[in-house]
């Protein structure tokens, strides 16, 4: 039995608050977190991955493409801000922002 | 082969950690509970065990070790006393919070300051809100059998929580007696193999433990772990009974000692049990009614049953070994809680006895029945609680 909010019964719960699966994370809103957000900017963008790398929740979203002279690679999609929680370092570390001339990720304070 | 053997109390927790053999033991020297790891440590030294021994650098971190092994999914043991089971306190909540089947030897002593290393039992008292099943011992053999049932009990599918095996610090953990130690093979049957509840090493399976729990489920998890403890009562006698099919020796919750027509009853725990009994045999001697109860099991407390036992009673004194300051003695207010009820209720007092060491002898407990006598015949408790055999009264 759950409650009127879906919350489960202490009898329904694993022993000593374990979580019996894994990959979980991906559930959880941590967007909800954000005050401040990252923007992705297409046309700065070089796609080294790097703000890929250095996201701890795995926000950034790739997707198959080509380097300019059509050999296969990884490019950024998009942010998923279910799980973007807004910390920043992706615009921190952008290769695109420390060089000063042009922005590939802007990090602006959240519209409340 | 069941033996008949002269050895230490501290010697027979080793013997039986070597016979469990269990996959991990973590743990930092303390007087009086020091001999059981150095035995423990020769036996694996020796090759005697599978154990992995790690030697840590405080009580904090052997309780961490123990926890972290438990919920890779090791079956894992300690020792301790006193001051380091209070530097354990903090990890002590976390491995019942996690239900980790965790066992640890306390060897009574009283807790600083002032420093002193002898028997009193303010340290496992003190510890007994954090959730660990608690099995107190009169002497050798009872330490070293309760020793051989604690995994049993622990690792039951309906408990899942750690215990702490007590005895008394040098009265029995230094003293040698003879008692019975059990064959390696039987005892590795009775105990049988650990189990362990979503192992962090299943590393097919993954899980997550120690997240955060908030408003939302953390009452949740401790109404399971309070259900938990209760059902440790009847697992603890359907395990002591299984124990005696198997090596012949009885347990029960608590036990009773001229109990059944007594009118006056001591209660009283561990190893002040042995004089209590050579005194009330004198006394029953002289025709009077007068027994003991024995406590056992001290978490969970078996209120109900020792309600039952006190039935036919007149005047209960209880015996602490310990303090509350500023309050009444711990076993004293669980006897107390459980005789609220009774129908007559019997006249109550406590004495707080033995702190740091101090003896209790033979002549004292005299006193004490001689107490209880004049008490009862006047219908009326004198002194409600002090401190027995201290200097200026």
């Amino acid at each position: 039995m759950s409650d009127k909010y879906g919350l489960k019964d202490w009898q329904e719960l694993p022993l000593g608050g374990v979580i019996p699966e894994g990959g979980n994370a991906a559930d959880y809103e941590t967007g909800t977190w954000r005050t401040w957000r990252p923007v992705w900017l297409k046309d700065g963008c070089i796609h080294c991955l790097t703000c890929w790398v250095f996201c701890p929740e795995g926000a950034y979203v790739l997707k198959d493409g080509k380097t300019p002279k059509g050999k296969d690679r990884k490019e950024i999609r998009e942010i998923n801000y279910y799980h973007c929680k807004g910390c920043g370092l992706c615009a921190k570390e952008c290769p695109v922002n420390k060089k000063g001339k042009t922005e590939a990720i802007q990090f602006i304070r959240e519209e409340i | 082969m069941s033996k008949f053997s002269a050895i230490t109390g501290n010697g027979a927790i080793a013997e039986a950690m070597r016979q469990i053999s269990p996959d991990v033991v973590a743990a930092f020297p303390i007087t009086p509970s020091t001999q059981i790891i150095e035995d423990f440590a020769k036996f694996a030294a020796d090759g005697k065990v599978d154990t992995e021994l790690i030697t840590v650098e405080s009580e904090h971190s052997a309780m961490s070790a123990c926890l972290g092994a438990s919920v890779a999914g090791g079956r894992v043991m300690t020792a301790t006393s006193a001051n380091g089971l209070a530097l354990m306190w903090e990890m002590l909540y976390v491995a019942s919070g996690m239900r980790q089947p965790i066992l640890v030897a306390v060897v009574n002593r009283a807790l600083s300051a002032p420093i002193n290393i002898h028997c009193d039992h303010n340290d496992s008292m003190g510890a007994r809100d954090a959730g660990w099943i608690q099995i107190y011992a009169e002497n050798n053999q009872e330490a070293y059998d309760n020793m051989l049932m604690a995994p049993v009990i622990t690792e039951h599918a309906d408990v899942r929580l750690p215990l702490m095996v007590c005895l008394d610090g040098f009265i029995i953990s230094h003293s040698i007696e003879t008692m019975q130690l059990e064959d390696d093979s039987k005892v590795k049957d009775f105990v049988g193999e650990h189990t362990a509840y979503h192992a962090l090493l299943d590393t097919d399976n993954p899980s997550t433990w120690g997240s955060l729990d908030l408003h939302d489920y953390y009452i949740e998890h401790k109404k399971g772990q309070q259900v938990a403890m209760e059902n440790v009562i009847p697992v603890v006698e359907e395990v002591s009974e299984r124990f005696y099919q198997e090596f012949g020796r009885k347990y029960e919750l608590f036990e009773s000692y001229c109990l059944d027509d007594a009118e006056r009853v001591v209660i009283a725990i561990n190893s002040v049990a042995g004089e209590l009994k050579e005194v009330i045999d004198e006394v029953r001697d002289a025709g009077e009614k007068v027994g003991l109860l024995k406590i056992r099991l001290f978490r969970p407390f078996p209120y109900a049953e020792i309600a039952a036992a006190l039935k036919n009673c007149k005047i209960v004194t209880v015996l602490d070994r310990s303090t509350s300051m500023g309050a009444y003695g711990p076993l004293f207010v669980e006897i107390c809680s459980a005789l609220y009820d009774a129908d007559p209720r019997p006249m109550l007092y406590s004495r707080t006895f033995g702190l740091g060491g101090r003896e209790l002898l033979l002549n004292d407990i005299r006193d004490l029945f001689e107490e209880s006598k004049r008490y009862l015949d006047e219908g009326k408790i004198e002194k409600r609680s002090y401190f027995l055999n201290v200097r200026g009264g």
